[in-house]
């Protein structure tokens, strides 16, 4: 038995906590993060000294002194020269994006994906090709420090094998290790795996580091495209279950009877509340249109009165807050996020949805619970991957910054 | 939530001439939260708004903000006190542009001069504030923005006074569905930024949307103040429609005054 962590330990974690304070919440004063990580002043001159000989933060004076009386506190910012790359692959989209400590974007690229089946080989090409222009365009100072993936489907947290991705028809495809070997092709250092998450998760670990739940610990974040994902953070962390699946909302049954889903189920909460199902419900065949475009002109249609789309949303609204009930008592968030489509059908169809709840929710469950949209808007799996790059740097920020001079 | 409600109002009473527009209304509304004042037209709710901002004074009645009485006879009072009403109307001025607008009447002076440097940058930081990007410059005449930008920049308006409580009246009803949502949005990042917000409206789906709090008022009286978390949309509307629903609203015994119509009825 040990009899506690080391000194070595206590450091490491206080580098660790200091670097995610200036990452998550921006350029702060010596004065402040004395004041928010509970360490003396001494403490913090010393931390910061290292991670600014690592090269990870800077430090200088406010850019506002008027107004304050004595000599200012100086104020540690993150180093955005150091940077990572986050990979998106969503049923309609491809994105790229290369993201410096402190989250700000500072290269993206995006491009369409027609719907259907397709090879992983063509989805990896548009990613490598994005990776390499913004690799070639970034200052020869930039460090990259590692990369992270969301896609949706269900992912093996361990190698980011795709067990299934039915918007994809992917069946055990290994994501990670096709991702991996592109990173390492094109950036210098980049030899390393590519850890892959569930795009909901990681877009509710997005949403509760900086956006619309910052400080709220239990949430549930829903995403509608063609289908439907779920990310779940209870008590802070995020719910991933035994081998990195949990959190499939999408799929929990609500209708024995229903529809066949696509998973090879029948009636998951996905066949009533998803993009199709919508869309059918309004009597829209697939000739005039699918994505985001087809569910905003029929939120629109509904807007100025056609009594068709109306009732479909309200119909896809109820059912949406039966599943939200089920959540709701199973996981008592303080906040439920409607991103993705459901955004749209949310607002469209608050009554529904809120009136359901509260029917079927349990009072103890449901009084304090809010429902909000998400603040980061659809760029929320991308920081949310970025977040999933960083990891291992704010972890142990010496020890990666010494691998990736 | 918070015990001490931002603005307490008991037992409201508000005649024009021989009509009693508002009787004995109670009415609370809490930091960091929405409030939503529905009703159908005529039930008293732009009286109600007109009261708390001064416009009418009231008749009897306490008008409680942070727990203390105070008198409001004016706008100015109730400016002062952090209170700012968006009107229907916005009352925005198409000929000038968003900084004039935003500082009209309450303009920043550099000695003779107006400070339009700083009055550019609070502007701005405003707008920023309310995570508002549609806005391409602050500069821009009020005349050349959408409807959902007019109502935005009416907002950041109401905001930039440090005020405490935002009253909007009907904010989404002559927009589009994306505008609707955006404004919704942003109402909502109001209250979740730790101010009061009163909103009319008199679409349920944007009630439910963005409200914590749902006050019906049925023919001048406050039918029922209930919690967004505890009611349906049908209950909802029977308040609207009949002052009551289920143990909810205006009881028979005192209904004397303003009789109580059962929905069939109507």
């Amino acid at each position: 038995m040990r009899a506690g962590p080391s000194q070595e330990e206590i450091r490491r974690q206080n580098l660790g906590a200091l670097l995610r304070y200036v990452h998550v919440r921006g350029p702060t004063s010596r004065a402040a993060l004395t004041a928010h990580l509970g360490l003396n002043r001494s403490t913090i001159g010393a931390l910061t000294a290292d991670l600014t000989a690592a090269g990870l933060v800077s430090e200088g004076l406010p850019q506002d002194q008027s107004g304050r009386a004595g000599r200012p506190s100086l104020v540690v910012r993150p180093e955005a020269e150091v940077y990572v790359f986050a990979l998106v692959i969503e049923v309609d989209r491809l994105v790229a994006a290369r993201i410096g400590l402190g989250g700000a974007v500072l290269d993206r690229r995006e491009a369409r994906r027609p719907r259907g089946v397709r090879d992983p080989a063509d989805v990896v090409a548009p990613l490598a090709d994005f990776v390499r222009e913004m690799q070639r365009a970034a200052s020869p100072s930039a460090r990259y420090v590692g990369s992270g993936a969301a896609v949706s489907a269900m992912v093996r947290a361990e190698d980011g094998l795709v067990r299934l991705g039915p918007q994809f028809g992917w069946i055990d495809e290994p994501l990670g290790e096709a991702l991996a070997k592109v990173l390492s092709d094109e950036v210098q250092g980049g030899d390393r795996a590519v850890p892959v998450r569930n795009n909901a998760d990681l877009s509710a670990l997005a949403e509760h580091v900086r956006g619309v739940a910052v400080d709220t610990d239990n949430i549930v974040y829903v995403t509608g495209d063609a289908g439907i994902g779920g990310g779940i953070i209870a008590g802070g962390r995020l719910v991933s279950g035994h081998g990195g699946y949990g959190g499939e909302v999408g799929h929990m049954v609500v209708n024995p009877n229903g529809k066949p889903c696509n998973c090879g189920s029948r009636g998951c909460w996905e066949t009533e509340i998803g993009e199709y199902a919508l869309l059918h419900a309004a009597g829209r065949d697939a000739d005039s249109g699918t994505g985001r475009a087809a569910v905003e002109t029929l939120v629109d249609a509904a807007g100025r009165g056609d009594a068709q789309a109306q009732a479909a949303i309200r119909q896809v609204g109820d059912w949406l807050g039966f599943g939200v009930a089920n959540l709701v008592n199973i996981f008592n968030p303080e906040m439920v996020i409607f991103g993705g489509n459901l955004r749209e059908v949310y607002i469209a169809a608050a009554a529904q949805v809120r009136s359901r709840l509260n029917r079927n929710g349990l009072p103890a469950c449901r009084e304090h619970v809010r429902l909000r949209t998400p603040a980061l808007g659809d760029d929320a799996a991308l920081l949310g991957a970025a977040e999933l790059a960083f990891g291992p740097l704010l972890a142990d920020p010496l020890e990666a910054a010494a691998d990736n001079p | 939530m918070s015990a001490t409600p931002l603005l307490e109002l008991r037992r409201l009473n508000k005649s024009f001439g021989p009509v009693q527009v508002l009787r004995d209304v109670d009415f609370a509304a809490y930091p960091g939260e929405v409030t939503a004042l529905i009703g159908d037209n005529g039930a008293g709710k732009s009286t109600l708004v007109k009261c708390i901002g001064g416009i009418y004074p009231i008749d009897s009645g306490d008008y409680l903000f942070e727990g203390n009485p105070v008198t409001v006879h004016g706008p100015r009072d109730a400016a002062a006190h952090g209170v700012e009403i968006v009107y229907q109307d916005l009352a925005l001025c198409d000929n000038l542009d968003i900084v004039q607008n935003m500082f009209l009447g309450r303009e920043r002076k550099h000695g003779i001069v107006l400070d339009e440097t700083s009055m550019e940058q609070l502007a701005a930081e405003t707008l920023a504030g309310l995570s508002v990007r549609t806005v391409k410059s602050v500069r821009q005449l009020v005349s050349s923005l959408s409807g959902g930008q007019r109502q935005t920049v009416a907002i950041a308006k109401a905001v930039l006074w440090n005020s405490k409580l935002v009253v909007l009246d009907e904010p989404t009803a002559a927009l589009g569905v994306a505008q609707t949502a955006q404004v919704l949005e942003l109402v909502r990042r109001l209250a979740d930024a730790g101010l009061g917000v009163v909103i009319i409206s008199h679409n349920m789906n944007d009630v439910f949307a963005v409200a914590d709090r749902i006050a019906a008022m049925y023919l001048g009286r406050m039918a029922a103040q209930v919690r967004a978390s505890d009611v349906t949309h049908q209950q909802v509307v029977e308040l609207i429609t009949a002052g009551r629903s289920g143990d909810l609203g205006i009881r028979d015994g005192d209904a004397a005054a303003a009789p109580v119509r059962t929905v069939k009825e109507l």
